[in-house]
Protein backbone atom coordinates (compact mmCIF):
# COMPACT_ATOMS: atom_id res chain seq x y z
CA UNK A 1 0.00 0.00 0.00
CA UNK A 2 1.49 3.60 -0.83
CA UNK A 3 2.16 6.14 1.70
CA UNK A 4 1.28 9.06 -0.17
CA UNK A 5 3.42 12.30 0.82
CA UNK A 6 4.93 16.11 0.29
CA UNK A 7 8.11 17.27 0.98
CA UNK A 8 9.02 21.02 0.40
CA UNK A 9 12.23 22.02 0.18
CA UNK A 10 12.14 25.36 1.10
CA UNK A 11 15.03 26.61 0.01
CA UNK A 12 14.21 26.25 -3.56
CA UNK A 13 11.01 27.63 -3.83
CA UNK A 14 11.67 31.14 -5.80
CA UNK A 15 8.09 32.15 -4.84
CA UNK A 16 7.29 32.35 -8.50
CA UNK A 17 3.69 31.13 -7.53
CA UNK A 18 3.53 28.90 -10.64
CA UNK A 19 2.02 26.20 -8.39
CA UNK A 20 -0.92 28.35 -7.47
CA UNK A 21 -1.71 29.16 -11.28
CA UNK A 22 -0.86 25.42 -11.98
CA UNK A 23 -3.69 24.33 -9.31
CA UNK A 24 -6.29 26.75 -10.41
CA UNK A 25 -6.33 25.69 -13.90
CA UNK A 26 -5.67 21.83 -13.03
CA UNK A 27 -8.75 21.58 -10.69
CA UNK A 28 -11.16 24.51 -12.01
CA UNK A 29 -10.79 26.14 -8.77
CA UNK A 30 -13.06 28.81 -8.41
CA UNK A 31 -12.50 32.65 -8.48
CA UNK A 32 -11.03 33.68 -5.41
CA UNK A 33 -10.71 30.51 -3.95
CA UNK A 34 -7.28 28.51 -3.71
CA UNK A 35 -6.05 24.60 -2.84
CA UNK A 36 -2.65 25.90 -2.27
CA UNK A 37 -0.81 29.07 -1.34
CA UNK A 38 2.91 30.46 -0.77
CA UNK A 39 3.56 32.87 1.96
CA UNK A 40 6.50 35.06 2.00
CA UNK A 41 8.12 35.99 5.83
CA UNK A 42 10.82 38.17 6.34
CA UNK A 43 12.33 37.96 9.60
CA UNK A 44 14.96 40.10 11.78
CA UNK A 45 16.13 43.56 11.46
CA UNK A 46 17.52 45.39 8.65
CA UNK A 47 19.99 45.31 7.22
CA UNK A 48 20.24 41.32 9.00
CA UNK A 49 16.95 39.67 7.35
CA UNK A 50 15.45 36.32 5.99
CA UNK A 51 13.06 35.70 3.74
CA UNK A 52 11.23 32.06 3.75
CA UNK A 53 8.79 31.29 1.25
CA UNK A 54 6.52 28.89 2.72
CA UNK A 55 4.13 26.94 0.50
CA UNK A 56 1.23 25.73 2.19
CA UNK A 57 -1.52 23.36 1.08
CA UNK A 58 -3.96 20.52 2.71
CA UNK A 59 -1.73 18.34 5.18
CA UNK A 60 -3.38 15.22 4.48
CA UNK A 61 -2.87 14.60 7.76
CA UNK A 62 -3.06 11.23 9.51
CA UNK A 63 -4.86 12.55 12.07
CA UNK A 64 -7.23 14.70 10.22
CA UNK A 65 -9.95 16.62 12.17
CA UNK A 66 -11.83 17.40 9.23
CA UNK A 67 -12.69 14.14 9.10
CA UNK A 68 -13.88 13.32 12.52
CA UNK A 69 -15.92 16.45 12.47
CA UNK A 70 -17.78 15.57 9.31
CA UNK A 71 -21.04 14.54 10.13
CA UNK A 72 -22.08 13.30 7.04
CA UNK A 73 -18.93 10.78 6.43
CA UNK A 74 -18.66 13.17 3.14
CA UNK A 75 -14.26 13.80 4.38
CA UNK A 76 -12.73 10.85 4.57
CA UNK A 77 -8.53 9.00 4.54
CA UNK A 78 -8.09 7.07 1.57
CA UNK A 79 -5.57 3.98 2.99
CA UNK A 80 -3.02 5.94 0.83
CA UNK A 81 -3.28 8.62 2.73
CA UNK A 82 -4.92 11.21 1.12
CA UNK A 83 -7.66 13.06 2.40
CA UNK A 84 -10.85 13.18 0.09
CA UNK A 85 -14.33 14.88 -0.03
CA UNK A 86 -17.07 13.09 -1.14
CA UNK A 87 -19.14 16.30 -2.89
CA UNK A 88 -22.64 13.94 -2.98
CA UNK A 89 -22.22 13.59 0.57
CA UNK A 90 -21.14 16.86 1.59
CA UNK A 91 -23.82 19.54 3.06
CA UNK A 92 -21.47 22.20 3.14
CA UNK A 93 -22.14 22.42 7.25
CA UNK A 94 -18.45 24.24 7.27
CA UNK A 95 -17.67 22.05 10.30
CA UNK A 96 -14.38 20.73 8.21
CA UNK A 97 -13.22 24.36 7.52
CA UNK A 98 -13.76 25.43 11.16
CA UNK A 99 -11.93 21.85 12.42
CA UNK A 100 -8.48 22.70 9.93
CA UNK A 101 -5.71 24.35 11.96
CA UNK A 102 -4.55 24.93 8.61
CA UNK A 103 -7.16 26.69 6.99
CA UNK A 104 -6.85 24.57 3.91
CA UNK A 105 -10.21 24.38 2.91
CA UNK A 106 -13.08 26.38 1.03
CA UNK A 107 -16.87 26.57 -0.01
CA UNK A 108 -16.90 25.87 -4.00
CA UNK A 109 -19.71 28.90 -3.95
CA UNK A 110 -21.23 27.29 -7.27
CA UNK A 111 -21.66 23.74 -5.88
CA UNK A 112 -21.72 24.85 -2.16
CA UNK A 113 -19.72 21.56 -0.85
CA UNK A 114 -16.45 22.02 0.98
CA UNK A 115 -13.18 21.11 -1.22
CA UNK A 116 -10.12 21.42 -0.93
CA UNK A 117 -6.36 19.79 -2.38
CA UNK A 118 -6.86 16.06 -3.07
CA UNK A 119 -2.80 15.54 -3.86
CA UNK A 120 -4.26 15.36 -7.90
CA UNK A 121 -5.48 11.93 -7.23
CA UNK A 122 -7.12 12.00 -10.96
CA UNK A 123 -3.51 12.81 -12.13
CA UNK A 124 -2.17 10.30 -9.84
CA UNK A 125 -3.86 7.51 -10.92
CA UNK A 126 -2.26 8.22 -14.78
CA UNK A 127 0.58 8.10 -12.71
CA UNK A 128 1.23 11.54 -12.83
CA UNK A 129 2.42 14.49 -10.54
CA UNK A 130 0.05 16.40 -8.59
CA UNK A 131 0.38 19.22 -11.42
CA UNK A 132 2.02 22.03 -8.12
CA UNK A 133 4.52 19.58 -8.48
CA UNK A 134 4.96 19.15 -12.34
CA UNK A 135 5.01 22.78 -12.77
CA UNK A 136 7.64 24.01 -10.17
CA UNK A 137 10.33 25.20 -11.54
CA UNK A 138 12.38 24.95 -8.71
CA UNK A 139 11.71 21.30 -7.90
CA UNK A 140 10.53 22.57 -4.13
CA UNK A 141 7.87 20.31 -4.16
CA UNK A 142 8.31 16.86 -4.05
CA UNK A 143 5.89 14.16 -4.02
CA UNK A 144 6.42 10.72 -3.58
CA UNK A 145 5.71 7.68 -2.03
CA UNK A 146 6.51 7.11 1.85
CA UNK A 147 6.54 3.03 1.76
CA UNK A 148 8.98 3.07 -0.73
CA UNK A 149 12.64 3.34 1.05
CA UNK A 150 13.73 4.17 -2.01
CA UNK A 151 11.68 7.11 -3.53
CA UNK A 152 12.86 10.81 -3.55
CA UNK A 153 10.13 11.64 -0.61
CA UNK A 154 12.17 9.74 1.72
CA UNK A 155 14.93 9.96 0.51
CA UNK A 156 14.71 13.57 1.32
CA UNK A 157 13.39 13.10 4.89
CA UNK A 158 16.20 10.59 5.78
CA UNK A 159 19.05 13.18 4.19
CA UNK A 160 17.76 16.36 6.27
CA UNK A 161 15.75 17.11 8.96
CA UNK A 162 12.35 18.37 8.59
CA UNK A 163 9.46 20.16 9.94
CA UNK A 164 5.71 20.01 9.57
CA UNK A 165 3.14 22.75 10.26
CA UNK A 166 1.72 22.61 13.85
CA UNK A 167 3.02 20.17 14.97
CA UNK A 168 1.82 20.57 18.57
CA UNK A 169 -1.99 20.48 17.14
CA UNK A 170 -1.03 16.56 16.95
CA UNK A 171 -2.35 15.78 13.50
CA UNK A 172 0.50 14.39 11.95
CA UNK A 173 0.60 15.72 8.08
CA UNK A 174 2.03 14.21 5.89
CA UNK A 175 3.76 17.64 3.54
CA UNK A 176 6.90 17.33 5.31
CA UNK A 177 9.24 20.59 5.30
CA UNK A 178 12.84 21.33 5.14
CA UNK A 179 15.95 23.38 4.20
CA UNK A 180 13.68 26.63 6.07
CA UNK A 181 16.11 29.52 4.78
CA UNK A 182 17.79 29.55 1.17
CA UNK A 183 21.13 29.82 2.38
CA UNK A 184 22.70 28.42 6.01
CA UNK A 185 23.26 32.10 8.55
CA UNK B 1 8.18 41.39 10.17
CA UNK B 2 6.97 41.48 6.13
CA UNK B 3 4.18 38.68 5.94
CA UNK B 4 2.88 37.82 2.43
CA UNK B 5 0.47 35.63 1.50
CA UNK B 6 -0.32 34.90 -1.98
CA UNK B 7 -3.39 32.55 -2.75
CA UNK B 8 -5.26 32.78 0.18
CA UNK B 9 -9.09 31.97 0.80
CA UNK B 10 -11.12 35.17 1.88
CA UNK B 11 -13.03 32.52 3.75
CA UNK B 12 -10.45 31.77 6.20
CA UNK B 13 -7.64 34.65 5.97
CA UNK B 14 -7.42 36.54 8.11
CA UNK B 15 -9.79 35.32 9.67
CA UNK B 16 -12.15 31.99 10.05
CA UNK B 17 -15.95 33.62 9.47
CA UNK B 18 -17.51 30.68 8.32
CA UNK B 19 -20.78 30.80 10.76
CA UNK B 20 -22.43 33.98 11.18
CA UNK B 21 -25.35 34.98 12.75
CA UNK B 22 -27.65 32.06 11.92
CA UNK B 23 -25.37 29.62 13.90
CA UNK B 24 -24.79 32.33 16.81
CA UNK B 25 -29.29 32.01 17.16
CA UNK B 26 -29.44 28.27 16.69
CA UNK B 27 -27.23 27.73 19.27
CA UNK B 28 -28.94 30.30 21.37
CA UNK B 29 -32.37 28.70 20.68
CA UNK B 30 -31.28 24.98 20.94
CA UNK B 31 -30.17 26.19 24.47
CA UNK B 32 -33.14 27.62 25.05
CA UNK B 33 -35.02 24.67 24.02
CA UNK B 34 -33.16 22.05 26.18
CA UNK B 35 -33.95 24.69 29.57
CA UNK B 36 -37.48 25.24 28.68
CA UNK B 37 -37.37 21.22 28.34
CA UNK B 38 -35.20 20.88 31.92
CA UNK B 39 -37.19 23.86 33.66
CA UNK B 40 -40.80 22.67 32.20
CA UNK B 41 -40.18 19.13 33.71
CA UNK B 42 -39.12 20.66 37.22
CA UNK B 43 -42.24 22.75 37.20
CA UNK B 44 -43.82 19.78 36.91
CA UNK B 45 -42.19 17.45 38.98
CA UNK B 46 -42.31 19.58 42.15
CA UNK B 47 -43.21 18.30 45.00
CA UNK B 48 -46.04 19.89 47.02
CA UNK B 49 -47.73 21.56 44.09
CA UNK B 50 -51.26 21.06 43.16
CA UNK B 51 -52.34 20.21 39.83
CA UNK B 52 -49.63 20.76 37.15
CA UNK B 53 -52.59 20.32 34.47
CA UNK B 54 -54.28 24.07 35.34
CA UNK B 55 -50.80 26.09 35.84
CA UNK B 56 -50.52 27.80 32.84
CA UNK B 57 -46.71 27.32 32.68
CA UNK B 58 -46.99 23.95 33.00
CA UNK B 59 -48.17 23.89 29.74
CA UNK B 60 -47.47 26.79 27.79
CA UNK B 61 -43.60 26.70 28.20
CA UNK B 62 -43.53 22.45 26.89
CA UNK B 63 -45.93 23.78 24.03
CA UNK B 64 -43.49 26.45 22.97
CA UNK B 65 -40.16 24.11 23.54
CA UNK B 66 -40.69 22.42 19.59
CA UNK B 67 -40.96 25.31 17.85
CA UNK B 68 -38.27 27.21 19.58
CA UNK B 69 -36.16 24.36 18.52
CA UNK B 70 -37.64 24.06 14.94
CA UNK B 71 -37.26 27.67 14.06
CA UNK B 72 -33.37 27.32 15.74
CA UNK B 73 -32.82 24.62 13.64
CA UNK B 74 -34.29 26.40 10.69
CA UNK B 75 -31.57 29.01 11.13
CA UNK B 76 -29.44 26.12 11.02
CA UNK B 77 -30.81 25.21 7.52
CA UNK B 78 -30.41 28.57 6.14
CA UNK B 79 -26.88 28.37 6.99
CA UNK B 80 -25.99 24.60 5.02
CA UNK B 81 -24.13 25.27 2.04
CA UNK B 82 -26.17 22.31 0.15
CA UNK B 83 -29.70 21.82 1.62
CA UNK B 84 -30.70 19.03 -0.42
CA UNK B 85 -28.23 17.24 1.20
CA UNK B 86 -29.44 17.59 4.79
CA UNK B 87 -31.01 14.11 4.74
CA UNK B 88 -27.14 12.84 4.76
CA UNK B 89 -27.08 13.68 8.25
CA UNK B 90 -29.66 10.60 8.95
CA UNK B 91 -27.72 8.37 6.66
CA UNK B 92 -24.81 7.50 8.89
CA UNK B 93 -23.80 8.35 12.66
CA UNK B 94 -20.32 9.82 12.77
CA UNK B 95 -18.94 8.74 16.97
CA UNK B 96 -16.61 11.55 16.43
CA UNK B 97 -18.36 14.37 14.90
CA UNK B 98 -20.32 16.55 17.59
CA UNK B 99 -22.57 17.65 14.75
CA UNK B 100 -23.21 14.35 13.95
CA UNK B 101 -24.34 13.35 17.39
CA UNK B 102 -26.35 16.68 17.45
CA UNK B 103 -28.37 15.42 14.47
CA UNK B 104 -29.23 12.46 16.19
CA UNK B 105 -29.71 13.84 19.29
CA UNK B 106 -32.77 16.15 17.81
CA UNK B 107 -34.36 12.57 16.63
CA UNK B 108 -34.70 11.88 20.36
CA UNK B 109 -35.51 15.19 21.75
CA UNK B 110 -38.59 16.10 19.22
CA UNK B 111 -40.59 13.28 20.08
CA UNK B 112 -40.10 13.57 23.41
CA UNK B 113 -40.73 16.79 23.97
CA UNK B 114 -44.35 16.61 21.69
CA UNK B 115 -45.36 14.07 23.95
CA UNK B 116 -44.28 15.84 27.22
CA UNK B 117 -46.16 18.55 25.81
CA UNK B 118 -49.44 17.04 25.31
CA UNK B 119 -48.94 15.21 28.53
CA UNK B 120 -49.47 18.72 30.02
CA UNK B 121 -52.73 19.92 28.39
CA UNK B 122 -54.96 21.86 30.55
CA UNK B 123 -58.40 19.86 31.25
CA UNK B 124 -60.01 23.29 30.06
CA UNK B 125 -57.92 22.78 26.97
CA UNK B 126 -59.50 19.02 26.85
CA UNK B 127 -62.93 20.40 26.89
CA UNK B 128 -62.42 22.20 23.53
CA UNK B 129 -61.18 18.91 21.57
CA UNK B 130 -63.36 16.41 19.96
CA UNK B 131 -62.95 12.90 20.05
CA UNK B 132 -59.95 11.72 17.84
CA UNK B 133 -56.48 11.15 17.51
CA UNK B 134 -54.80 13.87 19.22
CA UNK B 135 -57.30 13.49 21.75
CA UNK B 136 -56.50 10.14 22.49
CA UNK B 137 -52.82 10.39 22.39
CA UNK B 138 -53.46 13.57 24.78
CA UNK B 139 -54.83 10.83 27.21
CA UNK B 140 -52.07 8.32 26.75
CA UNK B 141 -49.01 10.68 27.27
CA UNK B 142 -51.05 12.61 30.65
CA UNK B 143 -50.70 9.30 32.24
CA UNK B 144 -47.23 8.56 31.69
CA UNK B 145 -46.62 12.91 32.49
CA UNK B 146 -44.08 12.02 34.87
CA UNK B 147 -41.86 9.57 33.70
CA UNK B 148 -42.03 11.86 30.32
CA UNK B 149 -40.95 14.57 32.63
CA UNK B 150 -38.07 13.03 33.65
CA UNK B 151 -37.32 11.62 30.29
CA UNK B 152 -37.40 15.70 29.44
CA UNK B 153 -35.39 16.79 32.27
CA UNK B 154 -32.44 15.01 31.25
CA UNK B 155 -32.66 15.48 27.14
CA UNK B 156 -33.06 19.54 27.96
CA UNK B 157 -29.37 18.84 29.49
CA UNK B 158 -28.44 16.91 27.00
CA UNK B 159 -29.18 19.27 24.18
CA UNK B 160 -27.62 22.25 26.29
CA UNK B 161 -25.10 20.99 26.25
CA UNK B 162 -24.69 19.74 23.21
CA UNK B 163 -24.88 23.27 21.54
CA UNK B 164 -21.61 23.91 23.54
CA UNK B 165 -19.27 20.60 22.79
CA UNK B 166 -20.19 21.24 19.04
CA UNK B 167 -17.84 24.34 19.20
CA UNK B 168 -15.53 23.10 22.01
CA UNK B 169 -14.50 20.22 19.48
CA UNK B 170 -13.02 22.16 17.56
CA UNK B 171 -9.09 22.05 18.36
CA UNK B 172 -8.24 24.17 15.68
CA UNK B 173 -10.21 27.24 17.45
CA UNK B 174 -8.36 27.81 20.87
CA UNK B 175 -11.04 30.24 21.56
CA UNK B 176 -13.69 27.37 21.42
CA UNK B 177 -11.48 24.23 22.15
CA UNK B 178 -12.05 24.58 26.58
CA UNK B 179 -13.85 22.05 28.37
CA UNK B 180 -15.90 24.45 30.27
CA UNK B 181 -17.30 26.04 27.01
CA UNK B 182 -20.03 22.95 26.78
CA UNK B 183 -20.33 23.89 30.63
CA UNK B 184 -21.10 27.48 30.16
CA UNK B 185 -24.09 26.77 27.57
CA UNK B 186 -25.24 24.10 29.78
CA UNK B 187 -25.71 27.08 32.31
CA UNK B 188 -27.04 29.58 29.96
CA UNK B 189 -29.46 27.40 28.70
CA UNK B 190 -30.58 26.41 31.75
CA UNK B 191 -30.95 30.08 33.11
CA UNK B 192 -32.38 30.71 30.24
CA UNK B 193 -35.28 28.23 30.60
CA UNK B 194 -35.64 29.60 34.04
CA UNK B 195 -36.23 32.84 32.69
CA UNK B 196 -38.54 31.40 30.24
CA UNK B 197 -41.11 30.25 32.41
CA UNK B 198 -41.13 33.38 34.63
CA UNK B 199 -42.25 35.10 31.67
CA UNK B 200 -44.62 32.59 30.83
CA UNK B 201 -46.11 31.54 34.51
CA UNK B 202 -48.93 33.48 35.83
CA UNK B 203 -49.33 32.38 39.45
CA UNK B 204 -46.42 34.33 41.59
CA UNK B 205 -45.54 30.93 43.29
CA UNK B 206 -43.90 29.70 40.13
CA UNK B 207 -42.76 33.26 39.43
CA UNK B 208 -41.30 33.06 42.85
CA UNK B 209 -39.71 29.51 42.44
CA UNK B 210 -38.12 30.40 38.97
CA UNK B 211 -36.81 33.37 40.43
CA UNK B 212 -34.68 31.41 42.96
CA UNK B 213 -33.83 28.90 40.86
CA UNK B 214 -32.27 31.31 38.35
CA UNK B 215 -30.60 33.57 40.99
CA UNK B 216 -28.43 30.46 41.49
CA UNK B 217 -28.56 29.77 37.57
CA UNK B 218 -27.04 33.31 36.99
CA UNK B 219 -24.44 33.03 39.56
CA UNK B 220 -23.00 29.78 38.54
CA UNK B 221 -23.23 31.15 34.74
CA UNK B 222 -21.00 34.14 35.96
CA UNK B 223 -18.76 31.96 37.68
CA UNK B 224 -18.19 29.39 35.05
CA UNK B 225 -18.06 32.33 32.28
CA UNK B 226 -15.26 33.90 34.53
CA UNK B 227 -13.88 30.45 34.72
CA UNK B 228 -13.48 30.28 31.14
CA UNK B 229 -11.43 33.46 30.33
CA UNK B 230 -9.29 32.83 33.09
CA UNK B 231 -8.55 29.03 31.48
CA UNK B 232 -8.21 30.55 28.42
CA UNK B 233 -5.73 33.42 30.02
CA UNK B 234 -3.47 30.73 31.68
CA UNK B 235 -3.09 28.59 29.03
CA UNK B 236 -0.75 28.83 25.92
CA UNK B 237 -0.24 31.52 23.70
CA UNK B 238 -3.27 31.03 21.44
CA UNK B 239 -5.47 30.56 23.81
CA UNK B 240 -4.34 33.72 25.80
CA UNK B 241 -4.82 35.26 22.59
CA UNK B 242 -8.31 34.40 21.54
CA UNK B 243 -9.61 35.67 24.25
CA UNK B 244 -7.74 39.27 23.80
CA UNK B 245 -10.55 40.81 21.20
CA UNK B 246 -12.70 40.60 24.80
CA UNK B 247 -9.79 42.68 26.49
CA UNK B 248 -8.85 45.21 23.70
CA UNK B 249 -10.30 48.61 23.02
CA UNK B 250 -10.05 49.21 19.52
CA UNK B 251 -12.26 49.39 16.64
CA UNK B 252 -11.72 46.19 15.01
CA UNK B 253 -12.52 44.20 18.19
CA UNK B 254 -15.36 47.09 19.96
CA UNK B 255 -18.55 44.76 19.63
CA UNK B 256 -16.25 41.75 21.46
CA UNK B 257 -15.20 44.56 24.65
CA UNK B 258 -18.86 45.71 24.72
CA UNK B 259 -20.28 42.31 24.63
CA UNK B 260 -18.31 41.79 27.48
CA UNK B 261 -18.99 45.10 29.10
CA UNK B 262 -22.67 44.55 28.85
CA UNK B 263 -22.33 41.07 30.14
CA UNK B 264 -20.81 42.26 33.12
CA UNK B 265 -23.76 44.82 33.51
CA UNK B 266 -26.82 42.49 32.26
CA UNK B 267 -26.25 39.64 34.57
CA UNK B 268 -25.78 40.98 37.80
CA UNK B 269 -28.56 43.31 37.30
CA UNK B 270 -30.56 40.82 36.27
CA UNK B 271 -29.85 39.01 40.09
CA UNK B 272 -30.29 42.41 41.45
CA UNK B 273 -33.44 42.34 40.07
CA UNK B 274 -34.34 39.14 41.19
CA UNK B 275 -33.30 39.87 45.10
CA UNK B 276 -35.58 42.81 44.76
CA UNK B 277 -38.12 40.54 43.85
CA UNK B 278 -37.89 38.30 46.71
CA UNK B 279 -37.80 40.97 48.63
CA UNK B 280 -41.95 42.05 47.86
CA UNK B 281 -44.30 39.98 49.56
CA UNK B 282 -45.71 36.70 47.52
CA UNK B 283 -48.37 35.21 48.90
CA UNK B 284 -50.75 33.12 46.71
CA UNK B 285 -53.98 35.06 47.11
CA UNK B 286 -51.78 38.33 46.34
CA UNK B 287 -52.09 40.09 42.71
CA UNK B 288 -49.00 40.85 41.70
CA UNK B 289 -48.45 44.69 41.74
CA UNK B 290 -47.05 46.48 38.31
CA UNK B 291 -43.51 47.03 39.85
CA UNK B 292 -43.37 43.15 40.82
CA UNK B 293 -44.46 42.05 37.67
CA UNK B 294 -41.82 44.90 36.00
CA UNK B 295 -38.97 43.45 37.77
CA UNK B 296 -39.55 40.05 36.98
CA UNK B 297 -39.90 40.40 33.27
CA UNK B 298 -37.11 42.95 33.23
CA UNK B 299 -34.70 40.28 35.24
CA UNK B 300 -36.01 37.09 32.77
CA UNK B 301 -35.46 39.57 29.25
CA UNK B 302 -31.84 40.55 30.69
CA UNK B 303 -31.11 36.52 31.19
CA UNK B 304 -32.35 35.87 27.84
CA UNK B 305 -30.25 38.84 26.57
CA UNK B 306 -27.52 38.03 28.15
CA UNK B 307 -27.49 34.32 26.82
CA UNK B 308 -28.08 35.57 23.16
CA UNK B 309 -24.82 37.81 23.86
CA UNK B 310 -23.17 34.80 24.95
CA UNK B 311 -23.95 32.89 22.05
CA UNK B 312 -22.71 35.55 19.60
CA UNK B 313 -19.82 36.80 21.12
CA UNK B 314 -18.36 33.40 21.12
CA UNK B 315 -19.56 32.50 17.92
CA UNK B 316 -17.87 35.46 15.93
CA UNK B 317 -14.91 35.75 18.42
CA UNK B 318 -13.93 31.95 18.26
CA UNK B 319 -13.60 32.62 14.31
CA UNK B 320 -11.02 35.23 14.90
CA UNK B 321 -8.95 32.49 17.17
CA UNK B 322 -6.71 30.05 15.39
CA UNK B 323 -2.89 28.88 16.20
CA UNK B 324 -0.21 31.20 16.64
CA UNK B 325 3.11 30.28 15.77
CA UNK B 326 4.23 29.87 12.13
CA UNK B 327 5.29 25.79 12.52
Amino acid sequence: MKHYAMVIDQSRCVGCMACIAACVQENQVPFENFRTRVLEITKGKFPKLRTEFRPELCNHCDNAPCVMACPTGASYKRKDGIVMIDRDKCVGCKACIAACPYDARYINEEHGFADKCTFCLHRLKKDLEPACVATCIGKSRVFGDLSDQDSEVSRLLAENESRVRLKAAGTKPRVFYINRYPTKK
Amino acid sequence: MEFTITGANALTYPHLHIWDWRVAIYLFLGGLAGGCMSMAAVANLRPGKDVPKNQACCWRVPMMTPIILAVGMGFLFLDLQVKQHMYRFYMTLQPLSPMSWGSWILVLVFPAMIAFALSTVPESAMDKLKDGMIRNLIIKAQNSMRPLAKLNFLLGILLSIYTGILLSSFMARPLWNSSILPVLFLNSGMSTGAATMILMARRSSIKLFFTKVDIWLIFSEITVLILLYYGQFTSPEASRESIMPFFTLTSQYFPYFISILTLSIVLPLAIILKFLELSGDHSENLELTFKQKFEMNASAVLVLLGGAIIRFALVYAGQLSKFTGLS
